[in-house]
């Protein structure tokens, strides 16, 4: 005869898994996070969804407004711009440029920027005072600026731009890198492996980086939300992403023209960029709300 | 206190050797003729050109010719602008100040609202004004700085009506060009009708600096938010109480203080970040400071303008970063003394 | 008639999943001119119940009780803050670590003058703030600090913690307390450190008949300066007695255990033996044993120690257990 268990079996789940609990609880968060993934599968996807390619010319409708006024119509949902290209579409496949790539550049950041970081880490002396004021002369000029200058060696265009953008947010990392990694090697744990003859590789490897871990996704969420702004910013200053490309803030600038004529122009890129940063600053926040919470329990 | 002046000094020089470096390196990397990027003169002749090979010492190898380059510095000499062939450091001292004006007036709305609410906010966490605080500051702090300022000229100077959109005042006023804060000129000059300059000046800043504040005081919110609730939650907040202070006596003269100590420390930092956005801010505005004329020249491919504009504005965001962290040393006490991070 | 009367309180943790009793009907009493002895391990409760009296405690706890009686006067009837209004008149508490206590950004003079009660003052407001500062300098000398012109201008890292605390019971004797608790104030002392601030106490309540609740963790210490000693367990009430009483005859075991594992108990035992301590350690509050929380420690539970024993009284000595060591003595 099975017996019942009078005392349930208490599970601890491992500390990602406790992670992903928290993260879950707040509504908000989840809503957040359910549009971020939303536009990540627009991103994907956005060549097969599309109703039209985003460069395709309609000469008959030109400036169309949005389908709910009068002069709209049901085929263009959100309008046309000045080119008869039709917004719904241009905005579909500029997730993929604005959004997608953002993604891209942290990942490729990030990666490149914990390497720097955990390095500088392990050495110490001059070398690394004298990276450590570099980094922080770096980080104290704007990111825009140094985009915008990295941009002008390098020439107008997409990929110039994400060059610059990866260029800028590394410096970001190393430091977070940098101090995370100096701090765990201060505590005991480190010492223990040390002492059990550990190497630093393997210490960073096994020990310091599940740790880390969580500072850097809060990090690179950070990142992702400044790249989307910046990759706009430069769109819009027309040193990014040129027309005839869909992105977000170039479309923005083509549409500064036809201001008083098609506002709509203008509204809608806008609120496409608020959107994607918004769901993305909330994914950040309840990763940073979750990991406090699991950090007190 | 002097060993802490000392040791600023010395990060200062540091910051300037290797802002330079950064500058002079970028005349190799920039396309075309090295001479011709790091002096500007796009017409000289070819007797000409042989001249400022001596001047910039480029027979020499790279040290020479870096030093060079810094002694030029020294004596002000940034180069001549490619395009509008007129000396760099006059056309930098023209527009710095506009944008020393417009940045510090944003910093100052942006610290007046932004850390006030942030302090109500911890004081009412838990409860519905903190949560209604945070989400409007998660909105303001993701809106894109360029969309808002195109709205903000449709609603306020088009629509509305109340507030113009470009320049940095009315061309009926004639102000001397002094120093190049407006409002200082106002003051300086001899012109009649100084209160109703005052007025317009104020009406063209209010604009672009609210919108470049924004951003920046969601984050000072943010800060100051958190640094208030570690406040409240420490043990002489606790001892107060026990003290039996009133709940106003605590926060007035003992959270506010310690709170502000931790939130100055992070002011500076943001800086660079409100800096950034002003660049955008003033393009839209047509604000005539040097990041519109640094943005201009990146479209005009003048390489001599940028990479003077490139110091001239590192070496203000640094300048500000020191003057903070001398203001938080004044504040607060342990700051001063010689065990101190970085 | 009793300074202070407190008779089952219990403090509540309101969370959403499962409310947590970390005080568990613990009853206390203090009479004037009496210096009690609180005593238990870290997590027990002993700070909580503190702060509950003097009513620092934050929104997340809830605090109930049967009797809670200052001076005769029924405290449970009125709100929060006028009981706080009440007991801040008359009570006063010193903290743990003094220099986290006091605030940073300020100097130790300007601290003082604000803790100087305003009701004793009377003149203009420029005679008030000179007789403010008259008054930190009279309260430093009653603490012993001599040379108050040198510790009124400095900050609170300057100093060291022994100072730092005597400057905490400077600030807390500016209301005249009746009564004062003392939150484990020697924890972070080395001990002549420790002994200056007992005599300093000592000699507060017998120059000022004042009343002290001294917590804390070391038994040893407590035994030398209290009169009367309550000892409680992860929350609950266990044992209360003079001190006497409690260290020749302890009734309940865990009391016994404490002063088994103190050394001088343990003078007489054989080298290489194993000092006597109870196995186990405090039950953590997500997982708190119900009846009485010493049971799965306890050396003599029975499973009657599944519901919470009364309280019992001999003599006025008080203790709560249902298989105590009354009988052995």
């Amino acid at each position: 005869m099975a017996r019942d268990k009078i005392y349930l079996e208490e599970e601890f789940p491992s500390p990602l898994l406790q992670l992903w609990h928290n993260f879950k609880e707040t509504p908000v968060v989840m809503l957040g996070f359910s549009c971020f993934v939303f536009l990540t599968i627009l991103a994907l996807f956005s060549p097969l969804i599309t109703p039209y390619t985003s460069v395709e010319n309609h000469l008959d409708f030109l400036l169309l407004p949005p389908a709910w006024h009068n002069d709209g119509n049901v085929s263009f949902l959100l309008g046309t711009d000045n080119l008869g290209r039709d917004m719904l579409s241009r905005l579909m496949h500029g997730t993929s440029l604005t959004f997608g790539l953002s993604f891209v550049v942290v990942l490729i950041s990030l990666v490149i920027g914990v390497i720097i970081g955990s390095f500088s880490a392990l050495t110490s002396g001059i070398k690394s005072s004298f990276l450590n004021h570099f980094l922080d002369v770096i980080l104290s000029i704007p990111s825009l600026l140094l985009a915008i200058v990295i941009v002008a060696i390098l020439g107008t265009g997409l990929s110039n731009t994400l060059w610059a953008i990866i260029m800028v947010l590394i410096p970001q990392f190393v430091h977070i890198t940098r101090n995370a990694v100096t701090e765990e090697f201060r505590k005991d744990y480190v010492l223990a492996s040390r002492l059990d003859g550990a190497s630093s590789l393997r210490i960073l490897y096994h020990s310091v980086f599940p740790n880390i871990l969580e500072k850097l996704i809060s990090q690179a969420t950070l990142a992702q939300s400044s790249a989307i702004l910046d990759i706009a910013a430069l769109g819009f200053l027309g040193l990014g992403a040129q027309i005839p490309m869909a992105e977000w803030g170039a479309m923005l600038k083509n549409g500064i023209d036809l201001f008083y004529i098609a506002p709509w122009t203008v509204y809608l890129p806008g609120l496409a960029i608020l959107f994607a940063v918004v769901a993305t600053n909330l994914v950040g926040e309840g990763m940073r709300h979750a990991l406090k919470v699991s950090k007190e329990a | 206190m002097l060993t802490f002046t000392l040791r600023r000094l010395n990060l200062f020089i540091f910051t300037m050797f290797l802002l330079t470096l950064l500058s002079f390196s970028l005349s190799f990397l920039f396309p075309g003729e090295q001479l011709i990027n790091i002096s500007g003169q796009v017409n000289a002749t070819p007797e000409q050109l042989i001249i400022l090979g001596e001047h910039y010492q480029t027979q020499s190898n790279v040290f020479q010719q870096y030093f060079a380059y810094v002694n030029m510095l020294f004596h002000g000499d940034l180069g001549i602008s490619m395009a509008s062939q007129l000396s760099i450091s006059t056309e930098i001292m023209n527009f710095l100040p506009a944008t020393i004006e417009l940045t510090l007036v944003a910093l100052f709305i942006a610290m007046l609202f932004g850390i006030p609410i942030g302090f109500i906010a911890a004081i009412n966490h838990r409860k519905a004004t903190d949560n209604i605080i945070l989400s409007i500051s998660m909105i303001g702090y993701s809106i894109p700085v360029f969309w808002l300022g195109l709205l903000a000229i449709l609603v306020f100077s088009i629509q509305l009506g109340w507030l113009p959109s470009a320049g940095q005042i009315s061309l009926l006023f004639e102000i001397e060009h002094v120093t190049g804060i407006q409002f200082i000129d106002i003051l300086l000059s001899n012109s009649p009708y100084k209160w109703q300059a005052f007025q317009d000046a104020s009406a063209h800043i209010f604009l672009p600096a609210c919108v470049i504040a924004l951003a920046p005081a969601t984050i000072f919110v943010r800060l100051a938010r958190s640094a208030m609730m570690e406040v409240l939650e420490s043990q002489y907040i606790r001892a107060a109480k026990a003290k039996g202070l009133s709940f106003r006596q605590i926060i007035y003269h003992h959270a506010i203080r310690n709170a502000m100590v931790h939130v100055i420390r992070d002011v500076g930092l943001q800086f660079a970040n409100l800096v950034t956005i002003a660049m955008v801010t003033e393009v839209i505005f047509s604000w005539p400071g040097i990041g519109r004329w640094l943005i201009e020249s990146i479209y005009q491919r003048d390489h001599t303008a940028i990479q003077g504009g490139l110091l001239a504005l590192s070496a203000f965001i640094f300048i500000v970063h020191i003057v903070t962290d001398f203001i938080y040393a004044a504040l607060n006490p342990l700051a001063r003394e010689s065990r101190h991070g970085t | 008639m009793n300074l202070l009367d407190i008779r089952n309180l219990s403090i509540e943790l309101k969370s959403a999943t499962n409310p947590i009793l970390a005080v568990d009907r613990v009853s206390l009493t203090m009479k004037e001119g009496e210096v009690r002895g609180l005593v238990g391990e870290s997590g027990s409760g002993k700070s909580l119940l503190a702060q509950a009296i003097v009513g620092v405690l934050d929104d997340k706890w809830q605090v109930d009780a049967d009797r809670f009686h200052w001076r005769g006067n029924d405290l449970m009837r009125l709100s929060l803050d006028e009981r706080k209004a009440i007991i801040s008149k008359d009570v006063a508490m010193i903290f743990q670590e003094p220099m986290a206590c006091l605030d940073p950004t300020m100097t130790i003079g300007e601290q003082l003058t604000e803790a100087v009660d305003c009701d004793q003052l009377s003149g203009f407001f420029w005679q008030k703030n000179q007789q403010r500062k008259e008054n930190a300098i009279s309260l430093l000398h009653k603490v012993g600090i001599k040379q108050h012109k040198v510790c009124l201008k400095k900050y609170p890292h300057q100093l060291n913690e022994a100072l730092c605390q005597r400057i905490m019971i400077a600030m807390a004797l500016a209301k005249r307390p009746i009564l004062l608790i003392a939150d484990e104030p020697t924890a972070a002392m080395e001990s002549t450190n420790q002994g200056q601030i007992f005599r300093l106490l000592a000699s507060l309540n017998q120059l000022k008949n004042m009343s002290i609740l001294l917590i804390s963790h070391d038994l040893e210490n407590v035994t030398h300066w209290t009169n009367t000693i309550t000892v409680m367990y992860s929350g609950q009430f266990v044992e209360a007695g003079t001190t006497k009483q409690i260290f020749e005859q302890p009734f309940h075991p865990y009391t016994r255990a404490l002063i088994d594992s103190s050394p001088k108990a343990n003078m007489g035992l054989p080298a290489k033996s194993r000092l006597m301590a109870l196995p186990g350690s405090i039950p953590i509050l997500q997982h708190l044993p119900i009846g009485c929380r010493l049971g799965p420690r306890c050396p003599r539970a029975q499973q009657e120690c599944v519901i919470a024993p009364k309280v019992q009284n001999y003599h006025g000595h008080q203790f709560s257990c249902h298989f105590s060591l009354k009988g052995s003595y």
